[in-house]
């Protein structure tokens, strides 16, 4: 990722936006901490966030005409958060908490005519950043239009603190002063700009003219001079008087500086917003009024009218993925860290572990209001690591070597349909649903073969999706190629995908080949006479994430189930916004505490029990405790009459096995071939309880590798005993990981008491 | 992990050689990085015992941070 790259998608995420209201506020005051605050009961905190941004709070805070609340989001659900009166609460009960600095002196003066609160403000303002700043009034006290406010709403006392503070930032006052012409040409000249104050009656003797200001600088055409403040359209705005004078006070700022008066001041004032957040599911909670509206509110209604807020953000993709909130990140920051990461020559490259989190299941960008492809961010940088030999090797090894088997003449095969010499179809189960449900990948072939002319092929492998999440490019360019050359071979047949991980990898990658979806072929042809028991409590479809991009294939899948009288009972995160079941972009291999808790996550979007289409999904959420049938569970039943919601996840070991039993069932009774590919090593008999089962599962130790440790233990004597027990310990190491082995022999084999691995590499590693 | 001990008073001896394990300097390795570590061995073959706990908690841990460096 380069720079610009980066740039785009930090642009694109929404979340750090201002609020609504921040953004409708002309000095953008920072309403969710304030209301976060005063809903804990924190009012000190409150008036901190009102004295960090809010010129004399005690005046302001009081009698603020409130613009930000018609852009309340709250507005939406029920009424608009009381703004103005939590503010008036605040600066009422609590005095100012904290001084905002004042800078050193940098020189500089500037005269500021008229006392109404742009005055004050421009005056305080450029005081706060080094300038000297005079006002110079023709009042007796300071104020303004202020001044003919009642004493109820705002009390004498808020504006002698507000001289009070003016004095502190060194502000001088001249009370008094006769506005002549000559005087103005004096102070023209005696100051390095001046501000005009059109909330002041006797500036019509001046002959400037004071009444059209530039609405962005507040220049009004005079070297120097600004203008801004008083009554529009006969109407008073408090917040537009402070408005004026804090963009006088930077305009002058900029001046002084001889700097651009114009560049980059988008966002003062009131300014649009891109925050966007969706109000659906708040509850509804009617305002809050005061029970005495003389004195306003109780801290107690404070509190309850503070905690309507609903703290607007964004976070739509955050709200539904796991892996955001594993790593506390929405994208803004998700693409930053990546970017760091990609960056780091020599150190620690602490975001490897969220890059590879990611299922890359694309269901963040389509929550997402501007799109932001995460997935294929993730991805690129995954690809870049391998590029750069960064990639821990431990993130995928598993997975890979498990598609390594797949394509291996343990599993993969092509054949056209026994007793014919071409394929106008070709049965492509996947990898997983072979080793998860071998028997209904056989019947359903045979079904095929039945109801389908012209020839239906049979293709075992892997479609290569593992090496493609890996970021393994020239893994997958080649898996694709061996793919095309076979296809071709076999005279480019319609493809059957049953697997929509399949089915999406050969639809982006082999575009020009037929393909079609099990489910749109199931739905076309005579269902099989023989099927299982359709339960007759409702049941809830869990659509795989690698059909998010596929409704067709969603659709066939319901009509399906419709014609076989399922009823089924829909929840609101399928179809285009499924979550991924943890497989998705090797997330349960290179994260699998994570995994486990997306599956858990997908298993409880409905009370219901699942049917699913993707085998990875069934057994993932059958692991995590849902119960969950595959869809050709009821169309070809198996011959076990076990519930098929109950079937267990098989395991790794055992999905190996099925696929090479299945393939070696169905090359000696379909085609006639005998094939014995049983190795060695394999023939020792093994005993394992269900429950080192699981433990050799969690820590991917496949039956396979103990075989491999006892083969070459039993064989080179090579192992630890305990004289105790009698057991055997042994390790042995393949390829890159050493496995250790505790094991007992028995009667007919040997009984596996525990299994362990690690990848670093002791001296004189058996291999 | 380097200049670290693991040894452990154990069980398992080594079947091959009829003889108990005794702690020894060992070099270990991944990914270009080498540490000598103190672990039980069969002071005849050489034999390496890496016990369970090890390889699932501060081996593992070593790995991951080297994975990342």
């Amino acid at each position: 990722m380069d720079q610009q790259q980066l740039r785009n998608f930090e642009a694109r995420c929404i979340q750090e936006e201002q609020p609504f209201c921040t953004a409708a506020c002309p000095i953008h005051i920072d309403v969710r901490p304030f209301m976060a605050c005063i809903a804990k009961g924190d009012m000190r905190g409150a008036r901190r966030v009102l004295d960090r941004t809010m010129p004399f709070a005690d005046i302001v805070g009081r009698i603020c005409d409130q613009s930000c609340r018609t852009a309340c989001k709250r507005r939406e659900i029920d009424s608009p958060l009381a703004i103005g009166s939590l503010e008036r609460y605040c600066v009422s009960t609590v005095p100012a908490v904290i001084k905002p600095p004042k800078l050193p002196g940098k020189g500089g003066s500037v005269a500021v005519i008229g006392s109404g609160l742009s005055a004050m403000t421009a005056a305080l303002d450029l005081a706060r950043k080094g300038r000297n700043s005079l006002i110079l009034t023709c009042d007796e006290a300071i104020g303004g239009t202020l001044r003919t406010y009642a004493e109820e709403l705002l009390p004498a006392q808020a504006l002698a603190t507000a001289v009070e503070t003016l004095d502190f930032y060194g502000v001088s006052i001249q009370f008094g002063c006769s506005l002549t012409n000559e005087f103005f040409q004096t102070i023209r000249q005696d100051h390095d700009a001046v501000f005009l104050d059109r909330d002041c009656a006797d500036l019509h003797g001046l002959a400037v003219d004071c009444a059209h200001p530039d609405p962005f600088t507040l220049g009004i055409g005079r070297e120097g001079c600004f203008a801004g403040g008083g009554c529009l359209e006969n109407s008073y705005s408090v917040i537009k008087q402070v408005e004026d004078g804090r963009r006088a006070a930077l305009t002058i700022e900029r001046y002084l500086q001889k700097v651009s008066l114009t560049a980059q001041r988008e966002r003062e004032g009131a300014c649009p917003t891109r925050m966007y957040t969706v109000t659906a599911g708040i509850q509804s909670q009617q305002e809050v009024l005061p029970a005495d509206q003389q004195t306003g509110f109780t801290a107690a209604e404070a509190v309850q009218e503070a905690a309507r807020c609903i703290q607007c953000q964004c976070m739509e993709c955050v709200k539904e993925c796991t892996s955001l909130q594993e790593f506390h990140d929405y994208p803004k920051q998700l693409v930053r860290k990546i970017y760091n990461n990609e960056a780091i020559v020599q150190g620690t490259r602490s975001a490897n572990r969220m890059i590879n989190s990611c299922s890359l299941c694309g269901q963040c960008q389509v929550v997402c209001p501007n799109d932001i492809p995460v997935a294929d961010v993730c991805l690129a940088s995954r690809r870049n690591m391998v590029e750069k030999s960064t990639m821990p090797p431990s993130a995928h090894d598993f997975p890979l070597q498990d598609m390594e088997f797949s394509q291996s003449d343990f599993f993969a095969m092509t054949r056209h349909q026994p007793g014919s010499d071409s394929s106008r179809f070709l049965f492509y189960p996947g990898c997983q649903l072979a080793g998860s449900a071998p028997q209904a990948v056989e019947q359903t072939y045979l079904h095929l073969t039945q109801q389908l002319s012209g020839g239906v092929g049979l293709m075992f492998g892997c479609c290569g999706i593992p090496a493609h999440w890996a970021g393994r490019q020239e893994l997958f360019a080649k898996t694709m190629q061996d793919f095309l050359f076979e296809i071709e071979e076999m005279g480019n047949p319609i493809i059957i995908t049953a697997c929509s991980s399949c089915y999406s990898i050969f639809k982006e990658f082999t575009p020009n080949l037929s393909l079609s979806s099990l489910w749109q072929i199931l739905e076309d042809i005579d269902l099989p006479e023989q099927r299982g028991l359709i339960p007759q409590q409702p049941m809830a479809i869990y659509d795989p994430c690698t059909a998010r991009h596929e409704p067709e294939i969603r659709d066939s899948v319901r009509r399906l189930t419709k014609k076989l009288g399922f009823s089924i009972e829909e929840h609101p995160v399928s179809g285009e916004l499924a979550d991924c079941c943890g497989y998705g972009g090797l997330m349960q291999f290179a994260n699998p505490e994570l995994g486990g808790k997306t599956a858990r996550k997908k298993g409880q979007r409905s009370v219901h029990d699942g049917l699913a289409y993707c085998s990875m999904c069934r057994d993932n959420l059958a692991s995590s405790g849902k119960r969950i049938a595959h869809l050709l569970d009821y169309l070809f039943p198996s011959a076990d009459p076990e519930d098929p919601t109950l079937r267990r996840n098989p395991g790794f070991s055992r999905r190996h096995e099925n696929r090479a039993r299945l393939k070696q069932r169905l090359l000696t009774t379909l085609w006639h071939e005998e094939s014995d590919m049983t190795p060695e090593y394999k023939k020792n008999e093994l005993f394992i309880t269900p429950l080192i089962m699981e433990l050799l599962n969690s820590r991917h130790i496949l039956e396979d590798d103990i075989q491999k440790v006892i083969f070459q233990a039993e064989q080179t004597g090579r192992r630890l005993v305990d004289p105790e027990s009698g057991h055997f310990l042994a390790s042995y190491k393949p390829v890159r990981v050493t496995y250790w082995v505790e094991y007992e022999p028995g009667m007919q084999g040997f009984i596996i008491h525990n299994a362990y691995s690690h990848r670093m590499s002791l001296p004189g590693d058996v291999k | 992990m380097s200049n670290f001990s693991f040894i452990a008073e154990t069980d398992w001896r080594c079947a091959c050689c009829n003889k108990n394990l005794q702690a020894s300097k060992v070099n270990v390795e991944y990914m270009g990085s080498v540490f000598n570590v103190e672990l039980m061995v069969c002071p005849d073959c050489g034999f390496v015992l890496i016990p369970e706990d090890l390889a699932l908690g501060k081996m593992l841990q070593v790995e991951q941070l080297l994975e990342d460096k």
